[in-house]
């Protein structure tokens, strides 16, 4: 790991170097512990949320974190220097966006707090293929809003813009995302494609918007996982159809109407 | 011995579980590494002594809601409801890729009824890349079936005799640790026509979220696994070893060399990894690397000279 940068609590930044991986597509995670450090027992998924190959032919990942449990607590406390386990790249990301039918029209990208971490290689493969996207950005209070300034710029690069809210009123407007989303919808943005990661109730709530204004999308879900790799089975999402997809497969990253939000 | 002679620094990791011959004593356990196939770019199957696939049924399941794992201090509870693509896709599209390798392919395989078992012992006994069966008599995570025939001596003598007159193939019966005296449901395993036991499977537990006020798993209980269980699983397969006249595979929170020998010095003739693998794919050939060598630093000729060496008088 070459350093860990903490951000505004509780948020923080991990860079780590993995000598033999292959560079992430946007929505992919890895599994991380912390070094050397018996509990939490199980690994857990970040999205890759920045990459850079370095000179030496090794990938230097970011990993965009937020102090939630043991798991995320004891990422934080690792030291630069320290050797980490990093597995993955895994599962499926963002691929009917990205290099899919739908590769033409202005995609909205709408973030909740920490869920903004899935969408870093996305905005940026977006910026690269100049396509044009709005970045919609909400959280409970300003904080949450950590990597704002990024997703403007890389946003403001395709002439689209960021917008936030959060629900003290403390940055952009006072309120939940789902608001201006539909209102920028409703006005005519031309949105062909949204894509979201967040808490489940803002995935819902975007499905729905999307759905309702005939807009496709994907979603980057989460789960409980135990490997991360398709061993344990333990991450199942429940589709419309009745049955079940693995998170960690077939997912994280799902159409928005395919999922039983 | 000319052989040991010339290469004293080359332990034999082989061993016999009855009837069967591993290259080494270190299986994957069953439904911690799907069938094995699949995960062939995360870890070098070769140098597995034995595979336990997922559990089969007669038709595929889709198994539980979600949520169906939860952490818990030292391991995880799980409560995957036996989630398989059913037993003839095992045989017509997965079987071809594993039966040449050289881990041992044990078919777990899993009923709600007595005849679903000798049906499905029918279905894999022509097949020579079978090495052997295991009977999940001991899921707690199906309302019906399985853990029901592991719980009643007579029961389980019934069952495996059943499926004795269906198979040839070495049977593994999977003993459950939700019981006074696994020892017991050993001896009636054998009486049944048994050949292996491994023990144990999961321990029922479960898990509450405090901010929810609910169940963590949407079945409420699950099968504990992981280090937490490890000396609970040991001191059964010591019983187990030294009460039942079969040989026995330990299973239960393995995830060091030093757990390995544990096990063996218990009486156990070779172990399944499991919940290990979650954390790292590479733990069981890890494992293999790591025997070798404690092996050969302790001037240990083999594994067999280590099986239930706890439990001889001193």
């Amino acid at each position: 790991m070459l350093d860990v940068q903490a951000l505004p609590l509780p948020y923080f930044l991990l860079r780590v170097r993995v000598a033999a991986m292959e560079p992430a597509e946007p929505g992919q995670f890895v599994m991380v512990a912390g070094a050397n450090r018996p509990e939490p027992y199980l690994r857990r998924a970040f999205s890759v949320y920045d990459q850079e190959a370095a000179s030496d032919g090794s990938l230097v990942i970011s990993l965009l974190g937020k102090v939630i449990g043991r798991g995320t607590g004891a990422l934080a406390a690792c030291l630069p220097g320290e050797r980490i386990p990093v597995l993955g790249p895994l599962g499926t990301g963002f691929h009917s966006v990205v290099d899919g039918a739908s590769e033409s029209g202005r995609a909205a990208l709408v973030a909740g707090g920490i869920g903004s971490a899935g969408l870093g290689l996305l905005a940026q493969a977006l910026a690269r293929a100049g396509r044009s996207f709005d970045f919609f950005y909400g959280g409970r209070s300003a904080e949450d809003l950590v990597e704002a300034e990024t997703f403007r710029l890389l946003s403001k690069r395709t002439g689209g813009r960021l917008v936030k809210t959060t629900e003290d009123g403390s940055a952009g407007e006072r309120g939940l995302i789902t608001t201006p989303l539909e209102a920028e919808i409703r006005a005519g943005a031309g949105y062909t494609t949204v894509c979201t990661c967040g808490p489940h109730g803002l995935m819902a709530a975007v499905a729905g918007i999307a759905a309702a204004s005939g807009v496709a999308g994907e979603a980057a879900t989460e789960t409980p996982m135990g490997c991360g790799y398709g061993a344990c089975l333990g991450c199942a999402v429940t589709l419309k159809n009745g049955g079940y997809a693995l998170c960690c497969r077939q997912g994280p990253v799902f159409r928005l109407d395919e999922v039983a939000w | 011995m000319s052989g040991d002679a010339a290469r004293p620094s080359s332990p034999d990791l082989s061993t016999r579980v009855g009837p069967l011959r591993l290259q080494n004593p270190i299986l994957t356990a069953s439904g911690t590494f799907g069938y094995g196939l699949e995960f062939a770019e995360r870890a070098d199957l070769h140098r597995l002594g034995g595979l336990v696939t997922k559990g089969l049924s007669l038709e595929p399941l889709a198994g539980n809601p979600p949520v169906r794992i939860a952490e818990t201090r030292g391991g995880m509870l799980n409560s995957i409801g036996l989630q398989n693509i059913g037993v003839d896709r095992f045989l017509s599209d997965v079987l071809p890729g594993l039966k040449d390798l050289p881990p041992k392919v044990i078919v777990n395989l899993f009923g709600y009824a007595q005849d679903e078992y000798v049906r499905l012992a029918e279905r894999v006994d022509p097949y020579e890349g079978v090495a052997a069966v295991e009977l999940n008599v001991s899921c707690p995570n199906v309302s019906k079936g399985g853990i029901e025939f592991g719980h009643d001596p007579e029961i389980l003598t019934g069952l495996v005799r059943r499926v004795r007159s269906a198979t040839g193939k070495p049977i593994v019966v999977k003993l459950s640790p939700n019981v006074t005296s696994p020892q017991d449901l050993g001896r009636a395993a054998k009486e049944g026509g048994a050949d292996i036991l491994s023990a144990v499977n999961t321990f029922v537990g479960m898990a509450i979220d405090t901010a929810t006020m609910r169940p963590v798993l949407s079945t409420v209980r699950g099968g504990l696994s992981g280090p937490a269980i490890k000396p609970l699983a040991l001191r059964i397969v010591f019983d187990v070893a030294r009460e039942v006249d079969l040989p026995v595979i330990g299973i239960g929170g393995i995830e060091t060399v030093d757990d390995v020998l544990e096990f063996l010095l218990a009486g156990a003739s070779a172990v399944q990894v499991g919940t290990a693998l979650f954390r790292d794919p590479r733990t069981a050939e890890r494992l293999v690397d790591g025997l070798r060598e404690r092996l050969r630093a302790g001037g240990i000729p083999s594994v067999d000279s280590l099986i239930g060496a706890a439990a001889r008088p001193e």
